[in-house]
């Protein structure tokens, strides 16, 4: 039922095809890369990055998408062993798990990728203008055109559908004007066969296009936009420059409204009948955003049909927009727009709360649009021979999240099922974790390494500088005088060499930088370009290249932060870039050489929690070959999911624990320690020190290279409603275990209730449950299929089944469930009267009282941190948010590692959740701990922060201000010592401390001052 | 610890108005562990100061030291030499560092960068709080080691008083009241019993009441 027997490759591959270069298949790649596997990331357009690379802000951080995404794409594009193929489209695939052959054609780019220098040259000079897709086509680009600024690769593409040569044969401006000669009006298609072990699709989605069956008149009204336009509106890149206006009259909008569910939970045609999951959040995220954009006070209001903000935080960033923010909610279904009136305003009409008609204008309505599987997934599963469900999401259970129909294919993100981005982050690493585990035997042996010479011992010669000037093309060339300032560059103190390049990037600069180094000596570099962010990596290595250290190399930054901003100034700008490389050569004569010293790694997994997240956690790891210990504090392994009936899909839950639980226990690698504690943890990533303790007191230490904590959540024991006090009032799990113990008894009850949000979306604990209301309209429908004639009500506040959950909810109202809307200040009250219960509620549809008779009362209790997360969350030195939970080191793109190094989360003890999710979280996490166990040693130190034994005053500043864990008291020395394993080189330490005690290495007060003192010529 | 502030600049700037050159000194324990009087305090007022002449056009340089403990004559006299060549000091120590100094260099003028707050405890970083009063003899065998001489607005030893409201001092509402903390550890520690014994009055000849304190231990004096 679970694991089939799978016929296995015997020669196996160890490099995986990920296909999708959105963030999903970013973080598969990634994963995937940095454990031992080559990597052919298939990305269908110009360049990686997807539909978050269209984002504005995301939620429930408000985080710049751009700025979250930009370094992810950056290490992607870098990455030695991910090989990228834009354009590229999967073909076919043969073969078996373990040993495939893909399939790809690459289309043409017509621009040579080894000798575009994105200049930009090419689109300024290209006369046609097309639709941008980037920008949701708000704006135009030209037929040459780089996707977005930030693009990876950073290369120009030719649309050869627009492109005036390719349409009539002549124009060909962007040849003649290309500085690079990387124009190739002759590249053709190609077809290329890929020999890989294993396939991760992680396809994504593209937006339901409300013009199809176009009700609210969005192909008429020009303010009508979606809400991907939308994001484009509100972004810096995006067609107005990131000022919020209508594209109509260029007017300010003081009135938005943005109308839910549009394309989703809607049963007409060409809509989709589940729910996208996301909207309601990002509604409000782009209604918070709106108002931030606005000079003038903006009114928002969002039009609901329920709010399903069920994610992590997600419910107090709804509690914000409405109480502190002021984002108006409205519950009503909006069905049409009309004109308000000549100057292109939207009249909506709704009736309110209190039953009132109402009718109001806006200046703008955003319709979120929800997620639909685009028409080429659905085409490619064909071809592979992958099972797609009702909705063309690819077919998973709820066991097997990542695992498509056909062995050694996996799934992530959107094409698997409507998600967000953390989830998509999360099945991506998890869908890594699947890819991998098959091949873990042929790990590294198709990975590449880089070689380098011996580094030169700079120590005794006197400094000598090399400065090399970039003209960027034009970018920098144009707007200042680069020989002028390469000359004055050679006047400054310990100068050898200064010379202006053209591209200082390009592979043959870049040779030629290696030689000079070499001929003349050379032991600091400075590079005066482009940004450090995308660039840096590139020269340090090819420092190491020419034999020095990496840690001797400076940039000035003087196109980004100078003659891009100050391109109509070129005399200041000049000035500007004279100072900019003044301060980097004065910093660069103080630069120091750096070394990361190897460390030997533990190559053991330690995880905590017996739960499912748990076992799937270790048995994960220990099929990677890594040897686990699995710390559970009962008696036995199985945890919630032992008192768990099915999972909303029917699929049973107790022979799945039964199978996992006997698959952990005869699992050689696994070492199980039951009725056993976390003590103490010491050490860090690579080699951390356990201390267990067991149910006799006896102390055990465990020696592991990374932890993983799926410490798992309790249920809220009500004190409310009467629970404890009625054996008819249970808890949903209470309910299961009479439905698999005692359904004759079930059979006989005639009116059931189910109370919602018992404990959760209330001030003290405001978070949602997220699993509650799909339990209890499941047990719901139990509950009718043993009983038709049942009468069954559940009382809510927002009914969130979201995804393809949405799919039972419809089933309940079919079957005659009734759902009673209730406010979370009128609770429904329970009453005992000679043993029997009635329930009480105001119904907000009609805004009267109810009363019910019932013979069960089932609460959908809360699902709370357990006691011991204050313990772990000592020991491990990991935070817990203001709910108690575990907090992630990033809520959108690591949400299931901690801020210190090799230690991961995932499960309940992470956020309320269900189990697919839970199982999703625990394989990522398998795939997380696998980039470090995977490899013998880490390297430590380089840039990292010590401390000057002889001034530390051991006043623990540094301990209190480290978000790292990295400074440790040595209790011998009485000092202070920071770890360079744990050192994350962020320098609050050296900041902080009052006696200047620390060194941030690389960042130091001389090196600063240096550079400050050149500033002013001091 | 003891903890200390360093003044507002306005009154240290006029403070050392004219003296030239002007010795901004530093001490490296409890100072520098209250961010008041460490080597980086010292170099940021020391360039404060500076700026301040620069911009008002006065002259006079700021030198910058700092020693382990101002209040330690073996420490103090390590930079005799420097502070001779000085106009004034400025010590950003506490009080007893102050006028360690005064004694050491009987003809300079010595001046106080700091206030010095309380004996205190670390609360979490940047925030202490006062926790003993030096009253010579220590009573938290009795109050659950909580002090109410040093933590109760009256310095009650009966408490608590009339005016303690839901945990709070009738002084503020960001005060707890330390005999209701008393009363709740001694709860929690079984205890209660402790509170039957009532406190005589209090001698406070030992807190400096009976004027100016001195230790002398003979078994350790040359």
């Amino acid at each position: 039922m679970i694991q089939k027997e799978i016929k296995m490759a015997e020669s196996k591959v160890g490099a995986v095809m990920v296909v999708g270069g959105g963030i999903g298949g970013i973080q598969a790649a990634l994963d995937l890369a940095s454990s031992g596997y080559y990597v052919y990331l298939v990305e269908r357009s110009a360049a990686i990055g997807g539909r978050m690379s269209q984002l504005d802000k995301t939620f429930p951080t408000n985080d710049c998408a751009m700025c979250i995404l930009g370094p992810k794409l950056v290490e992607c594009g870098r990455h030695i062993n991910i090989e990228l193929l834009t354009l590229s489209e999967v073909d076919s695939i043969s073969g078996e798990e373990g040993d495939f052959e893909v399939k790809v054609i690459q289309y043409p780019r017509y621009v040579d990728m080894n000798k575009c220098i994105a200049c930009g040259i090419c689109a300024e000079k290209c006369p046609r203008k097309v639709d941008n897709e980037y920008n949701a086509r708000l704006g135009k680009r030209k037929a040459i055109y780089l996707k977005y600024p930030q693009a990876i690769p950073l290369k120009y593409a030719i649309d050869d559908r627009s492109c005036i040569y390719f349409r009539k044969g002549k124009c060909k401006a962007c040849e003649k004007f290309c500085p690079a000669d990387a124009i190739d009006f002759e590249d053709k298609s190609r077809e290329l066969t890929i020999r890989v072990g294993s396939i991760v699709l992680s396809h994504g989605f593209a937006t339901f296009d409300p013009a199809t069956r176009d009700i609210y008149g969005y192909s008429r009204y020009p303010n009508i936009v979606t809400s991907l336009e939308f994001e484009r509106i509100l972004s810096a890149s995006g067609p107005s420059g990131g000022h919020l206006i209508r594209s109509l009259d260029n007017k300010e909008p003081k009135k938005i409204a943005w109308l839910q569910c549009v394309g989703s939970r809607d049963l007409h045609t060409e809509t989709k009948s589940y729910c996208s999951s996301v909207c309601c959040t990002y509604a409000i995220k782009q209604a918070i955003t709106a108002k931030e954009h606005s000079h003038e006070p903006l009114d928002t209001a969002i039009f609901y049909i329920d709010m399903r903000t069920c994610g992590k935080d997600f419910e107090q960033y709804y509690n914000r927009a409405r109480d502190e923010i002021g984002v108006r909610f409205v519950k009503s279904r909006i069905t049409n727009i009309l004109p308000a009136d000549e100057t292109g305003n939207l009249l909506i009409r709704y009736t309110d709360e209190v039953g009132n008609r109402v009718e109001e204008d806006f200046d703008m309505v955003v319709l979120s649009v929800g997620f639909v599987v685009p028409e080429s997934s659905i085409d490619l599963a064909k071809k592979i021979g992958i099972e797609l469900d009702p909705y063309n999401f690819a077919s998973t259970s709820s066991f097997e999240p990542v695992q498509t129909s056909r062995p050694g294919v996996y799934v992530c993100g959107v094409f698997e099922a409507p998600k967000d981005i953390p989830d998509t982050v999360a099945q991506a690493s998890a869908a890594a974790a699947g890819a991998s585990a098959a091949l873990a035997e042929v790990r590294g042996t198709r990975i590449k390494t880089r070689e380098y010479p011996p580094e030169r011992n700079v120590s005794k010669e006197p400094i000598r500088i090399g400065v090399f000037v970039c003209h960027c093309g034009i970018n920098i060339g144009g707007v200042v005088n680069v020989p002028e300032i390469a000359e004055y560059a050679g006047t400054l103190p310990y100068v050898d060499y200064a010379e202006g390049h053209l591209f200082t990037c390009s592979e043959d600069t870049q040779a030629m930088m290696k030689e000079v180094i070499i001929e003349r000596q050379l032991n600091r570099v400075v590079v005066a370009s482009c940004t450090p962010r995308t660039h840096e990596p590139l020269f340090r290595e090819t420092c190491r290249e020419a034999g020095i250290n990496p840690y001797l190399f400076m940039m000035a930054n003087i196109r980004d932060q100078c003659t891009w901003v100050h391109m109509h100034k070129p005399e200041e700008a000049t000035a500007k870039c004279r100072d900019l490389i003044r301060m980097a050569v004065a910093r660069a004569a103080m630069l120091e050489p750096l070394y990361e010293i190897p460390q030997p790694i533990c190559q053991e997994g330690l995880v905590v929690g017996g739960g499912v997240a748990g076992m799937t956690a270790a048995l994960g790891l220990a099929e990677q070959g890594f040897k686990t210990h699995l710390v559970e504090k009962k008696k036995r392994l199985g945890g919630h999911a032992l008192r768990l009936h099915t999972t909303w899909r029917e699929e049973k839950v107790q022979p799945y624990v039964e199978w996992l639980v006997k698959k952990v226990n005869e699992h050689p690698l696994i070492n199980v320690h039951l009725q056993t504690e976390i003590k103490d943890v010491s050490g860090s990533v690579g080699n951390f020190v356990s201390t267990l303790v067991d149910a006799e007191g006896k102390n055990t230490e465990v020696r592991h290279g990374a932890a993983i904590i799926a410490s798992g959540g309790d249920s809220y024991k009500p004190k409310e409603y009467l629970y404890g006090e009625d054996a008819n009032i249970l808890l949903s799990l209470e309910l299961d275990q009479q439905v698999m113990q005692d359904p004759e008894k079930l059979k006989r009850v005639n009116t059931a209730v189910f109370i919602q949000c018992v404990g959760s979306r209330e001030p003290g604990r405001p978070y949602c449950s997220k699993v509650c209301c799909t339990h209890s309209i499941h047990s719901a429908l139990t509950l009718k299929e043993l009983n038709p004639a049942m009468d069954i009500y559940i009382l809510y506040r927002d009914i969130r089944t979201y995804g393809e959950r949405e799919d039972i909810y419809r089933e309940a109202r079919a079957k005659g469930i009734r759902f009673v809307r209730y406010d979370r200040d009128d609770k429904p009250r329970v009453k005992k009267t000679d043993g029997k219960l009635r329930v009480t509620v105001k119904d907000q549809a009609i805004g009267m009282s109810v009363q019910i008779d019932t013979d069960i009362i089932t609460l959908a209790s809360a699902i709370v941190p357990p006691a011991e997360s204050d313990i772990l969350s000592r020991a491990f030195k990991v935070p817990v948010n203001q709910d108690g939970f575990f907090m992630e080191a990033h809520a959108k793109l690591r949400p299931v590692e901690f801020a210190s190094a090799g230690i991961f989360l995932c499960g309940l003890a992470h956020g309320p959740k269900a189990i697919d999710e839970a199982i999703s979280q625990a394989k990522a996490t398998v795939s997380k701990a696998c980039t470090i166990l995977s490899r013998k040693k880490i390297f430590a130190g380089g840039d990292v922060a010590r401390v000057d034994e002889t001034k530390c005053i051991l006043c623990l500043t540094c301990v209190r201000t480290c978000p790292y864990e990295g400074p440790r008291v040595d209790e011998e020395e009485g000092v202070v010592t920071i770890d360079a394993v744990a050192c994350q080189g962020c320098g609050n330490c050296a900041s902080a401390c009052p006696r200047g005690a620390i060194i941030a290495g690389h960042n130091t007060d001389e090196q600063y001052i240096a550079e400050t003192n050149a500033l002013y010529k001091l | 610890m003891i903890t200390l502030e360093q003044k507002k600049f306005q009154e240290i700037e006029k403070m050392t108005k004219g003296y030239n050159p002007l010795l901004v000194l530093g001490c490296e324990t409890c100072a520098a562990m209250s961010f008041a009087g460490g080597q980086r305090q010292v170099a940021e007022l020391a360039s404060a100061i500076r700026v301040a002449r620069k911009t008002t056009e006065q002259k006079g340089e700021v030198l910058e030291d700092a020693v382990a403990r101002q209040c330690e004559p073996e420490f103090v006299d390590l930079i005799a030499d420097k502070v001779g060549g000085c106009d004034a000091v400025l010590s950003i120590a506490c009080g007893a560092g102050v006028q360690l100094l005064a004694e050491r260099f009987q003809d300079k003028v010595i001046l106080p960068g700091c206030n010095t707050t309380f004996l205190g405890v670390t609360e979490e970083l940047g925030v202490w709080s006062e926790r003993c009063a030096g009253c010579g003899n220590c009573i938290l065998d009795k109050t659950a080691g909580l002090c109410p001489i040093a933590r109760c607005s009256k310095q009650l030893l009966n408490g608590p008083c009339g005016g303690s409201m839901n945990g709070k001092c009738e002084i503020s509402k960001e005060v707890d009241c330390v005999w209701q903390l008393i009363i709740d550890r001694l709860t929690r520690l079984n205890r209660l019993e402790m509170l039957e014994e009532i406190f005589p009055v209090k001698d406070w000849s030992p807190a400096g009441h009976g004027g100016p304190r001195k230790m002398v231990r003979e078994d350790l004096k040359s």
